[in-house]
């Protein structure tokens, strides 16, 4: 393979020690190529969203070997890794998470402000996302003031304004209608087609997994299956859904399914 | 598991969040009862010493009592709103809502009779140290612990019924909307924003216009302006809290290159939020600390009169005696022999005052022999001042007036007895207590005190005896010339119009009198500022515990952002420090501009400067300030991580 690995587990095993000793991750084995577009699946419980805790260097592995970008999280300071975050990785949530007390444009700009770089620069991408995004309009309201679609797409803006490496996304569509989620979902790919970016994204949504280029199923914190894309997203989202029947995973995780 | 069980359990476990409630409580009710125990003590004999104890500590416990009635209620609806989750999910379960008030019923009685037997307990356990503390500064002999039902009923009595009324007030606290509302919980729902723009301005005005006046006091208009200034001051605060301090901020805010630096954004935008949820809390801090710094900086100054006293009065025992008065030697050998059988070292010497009226301003002028004074001095060490004959210099009647008679020279001729001196400069120690010889008092060397002496045959001229007692060990005169003291009491009293022809002071006496009335009343206050310091620490406590679990959302965000612990902290000391010491800062401002007006009266009432003091007890109550502010954002710190 010519291009290079981004992100590389390498036998990754996480154990949460407590009253309850509970194995999360198993021996798990997983590359992630510069530029891609990955989906993780898999029924609840079954480690993706520690998978993506570990990715977001905010844990650390028991056992195993983590490479993000050619560096080891695990080796790096508190800080360092902090900072490392901050340059590196992007983030949307589920839930969002806007900082209520920010107006839109104050939230796109914050993770710049942690960087103390100039007003005019900051002001330049402000203006250069809020193109992108369709977010011109609303730069002044508060996120208590926003639709569900606004809000996310203010949430994409934030993960994008200093322009990182890998953006992580924890069931991005989780709590957006589904015209709002095929927005979020094409602005998503649209970003990872034209800035290269590499895109990580836990969902349980077919439809969504259907927009990326690979789709990993985990079970139980193992690796399960993997699946890459094929011509047509019409095929590709059917081939998810036998996977996901073979996985066997709760019904529930099913009836989120809408056909398009 | 019964209903009350549950209750209990609730509390236990709970605890976390009840810690801080808990112990505001059972502090407040130490100290109740502590009061109460010297209130009932029963032998405090001191008619005088009792009165004062008895009233300062009623009072005491009455504001005690009053402000522990305001920050139950405030607490407990902070608490009540921070778990309306809970409730929502007890009702949604099918709990009535007259199960859920008796649930939350039992739980605030839980906490209020722990709260009362630990504090009652402890008050009991640390009343032997507060006797101690109470005798070393009221001079007793001794006060004996004592068990007495008296006090345990004032303290249970007035806190079970302040508990039970706000368990029964308590439920009304949770606003009984939809059962949904209450499991999206308390922090989904957003103030606005707004202010009034007018109001900000006048709110700023008010405080210019209050501070201005304060410091252009003078001594005409000081009365006025204790009425007007306290009121106008208070709606200053309210709007400065409510309305000028946002629009300070949306200032701020609108000033990028200030706003969007580092993490100020974060901290101003939080800032924001937090005076929006606590304006009222804030302004409630800030008038009680300004109180409390008032009434301390005030009783603090009291005891500074009382230390500076022996200054004043550097004699141990005086006694003037017209020449009408029959009792003058009986006195004298009276004081002499108590003296005596005290065991109390002393120098006597004896002044004859006359009296001549100058020609230079034709007024009455004191003339005091200089070997009289000379030998007093001597009993002082201060060595002995020179005059030739025709000479003579000021006696001055206060320290103050020294710098003022130091370089002046003057002749004049004594009117009555045609004796002419030149008057030069002024007697430069401190022996006498103030105005003690007269306003005009000049020493005259001794060849022409006698002859002003001899021409006192002409009669017209007026002398009294003046007996100065020079004791080193003066604070032991507490006892000496009681009956004198009480004949002049008697016969002031009794206004029989028979004039009094002596008079007699007894620093000594008057000093322990003094100490021991402001030293106490300067013990109560700091206990009762404790309190109150205490509890306002814990409302702000309150309030940050309400908003945790938006904190915690918020500081996850932030972490994978990629904030480090130490701007983590940065952001939080600027969200705490403001809320923390913003009140405090404009009390301690309020404070410092109502002693600069009343630093007029204290000029008039003794020549005493309060600064040294008021600055002690601000560094003193600004030290246990940030102690608190590091427990607390310690607490707050480990709160927030602890959602990892």
């Amino acid at each position: 393979m010519t291009r290079n690995a981004i992100v590389e587990l390498t036998e990754v095993t996480k154990i949460y020690e407590g009253k309850v000793m509970y194995r999360a991750l198993n021996r798990l084995d997983f590359e992630v190529e510069e530029g891609e577009f990955v989906a993780v699946m898999g029924p609840s419980g079954s480690g993706k969203t520690t998978l993506l805790n570990l990715v977001s260097t905010i844990d650390v592995p028991t056992y195993g070997r983590l490479m993000i970008n050619g560096i080891e999280p695990e080796v790096l300071k508190q800080n360092e890794l902090a900072l490392f975050r901050r340059r590196n990785l992007g983030f949307v949530f589920q839930d969002i998470n806007l900082l209520r007390m920010l107006t839109v444009e104050e939230n796109l700009v914050l993770p710049l402000t942690l960087d103390g770089l100039p007003v005019k620069e900051m002001e330049k991408r402000v203006t250069e996302l809020a193109n992108q995004l369709n977010l011109k309009h609303i730069l002044d309201r508060r996120p208590d003031e926003l639709s569900g679609g606004q809000a996310q797409r203010t949430a994409i803006g934030r993960a994008l304004i200093h322009k990182p490496k890998i953006i992580l996304a924890d069931e991005p569509t989780g709590n957006l209608d589904s015209k709002s989620a095929k927005d979020v979902l094409e602005l998503l790919s649209q970003i990872n087609r034209t800035e290269r970016t590499t895109v990580i994204m836990v969902t349980h949504d077919p439809i969504a997994a259907s927009y990326c280029d690979r789709v990993l199923f985990i079970k139980d914190g193992e690796f399960f299956n993997e699946i890459y894309k094929d011509e047509r997203r019409q095929t590709f989202f059917q081939r998810i859904l036998n996977v996901l029947s073979l996985l066997g995973g709760n019904v529930n995780d099913l009836s989120s399914v809408r056909l398009p | 598991m019964t209903f009350r069980q549950f209750a209990y359990r609730n509390v236990v476990r709970n605890r976390r969040i009840y810690a801080a409630f808990f112990m505001a409580s059972v502090f407040s009710v130490m100290v109740f009862f502590l009061y109460s125990m010297l209130l009932y003590h029963p032998s405090i004999e001191d008619r005088f010493i009792q009165d004062i104890a008895f009233m300062g500590m009623g009072v005491a416990e009455i504001i005690l009592y009053i402000f522990t009635v305001f920050f139950l209620f405030y607490s407990m609806r902070a608490f009540l709103q921070a778990r309306s989750k809970e409730f929502g999910i007890l009702l949604h379960l099918g709990m009535a809502k007259r199960q859920l008030n008796r649930l939350i019923f039992i739980e605030t009685m839980f906490i209020g009779v722990a709260s009362i037997a630990a504090g009652t307990f402890l008050g009991y356990m640390f009343s032997k140290f507060f006797f101690m503390i109470v005798r070393e500064i009221v001079l007793l002999p001794a006060l004996p612990l004592y068990f007495s039902w008296q006090p345990f009923a004032l303290t249970i009595g007035a806190f079970m019924s302040l508990f039970v009324i706000i368990s029964y007030v308590a439920p009304v606290f949770i606003r009984t909307g939809k059962v949904a509302d209450l499991i999206q919980g308390d922090t989904g729902k957003q103030t606005g924003y707004d202010y009034s723009k007018s109001r900000g301005y006048l709110g700023l005005l008010f405080l210019g216009l209050s501070y201005a006046m304060a410091a252009s006091t003078t001594n005409s208009i000081v009365i006025g302006l204790l009425f007007l200034l306290p009121p106008f001051a208070t709606i200053g605060t309210y709007y400065f809290f409510t309305d000028s301090l946002p629009l300070l901020l949306h200032k701020i805010r609108g000033r990028k290159n200030l706003y969007w630096r580092d993490l100020w954004m974060l901290s101003i935008s939080e800032g924001v939020v937090r005076l929006r949820e606590n304006a009222r809390m804030f302004f409630i801090v800030t008038i009680v600390s300004t109180v409390a710094f008032m009434s301390v900086g005030i009783l603090a100054s009291l005891t500074s009169f009382a230390s500076q006293y022996r200054e004043m009065h550097p004699l141990g025992l005086e006694y003037r005696s017209n020449w009408e008065n029959g009792h003058e030697q009986k006195h004298i050998a009276q004081l002499e022999d108590e003296l005596n059988t005290h065991e109390i070292d002393y120098t006597l010497v004896q002044f004859q005052i006359l009296q001549q009226t100058s020609s230079f301003t034709d007024n009455t002028v004191e003339i005091v022999k200089l070997s009289n004074v000379n030998k007093l001095a001597l009993s002082f060490g201060h060595p002995a001042v020179k005059l030739k004959e025709g000479e003579a210099i000021f006696l001055p009647p206060t320290v103050s007036w020294y710098k003022q008679l130091r370089d002046r020279s003057v002749t004049t001729l004594l009117k009555d007895s045609g004796v002419r001196v030149r008057i030069n400069g002024a007697y430069p120690y401190h022996l006498f207590s103030a105005y003690s010889i007269g306003m005009n008092a000049v020493i005259l060397n001794d060849v022409d005190y006698d002859k002003v002496l001899e021409s006192e045959s002409t009669r017209n001229l007026y002398s009294f005896m003046y007996y100065a007692f020079n004791v080193p060990e003066w604070e032991r005169t507490r006892d000496i010339g009681l009956s004198i003291d009480a004949s002049i009491t008697e016969s002031l009293l009794s206004e029989t119009g028979d004039k009094l022809y002596y008079s007699f002071k007894n620093p000594g006496l008057n000093y322990s009198v003094l100490r021991t009335t402001f030293s106490l009343l300067l013990f109560i206050g700091l206990l009762l500022a404790a309190v109150l310091f205490l509890a306002a620490g814990s409302f702000i406590y309150f309030r940050l515990y309400t908003s945790l679990e938006q904190d915690r959302k918020q500081f996850d965000v932030l972490r994978r952002m990629g904030i480090t612990d130490r701007e983590f902290k940065k952001i939080v000391n600027r969200q705490l420090i403001p809320q923390f010491f913003f009140p405090w800062g404009v009390a301690l401002v309020h404070s410092s501009f109502a002693f600069l007006s009343l630093q007029v009266i204290w000029d008039e009432l003794a020549e005493i400067s309060i600064v040294k003091e008021l600055i002690f007890v601000l560094v003193g109550f600004t030290c246990m300030q940030i102690l608190y502010f590091y427990l607390i954002r310690w607490r707050y710190l480990a709160h927030i991580k602890a959602s990892e």
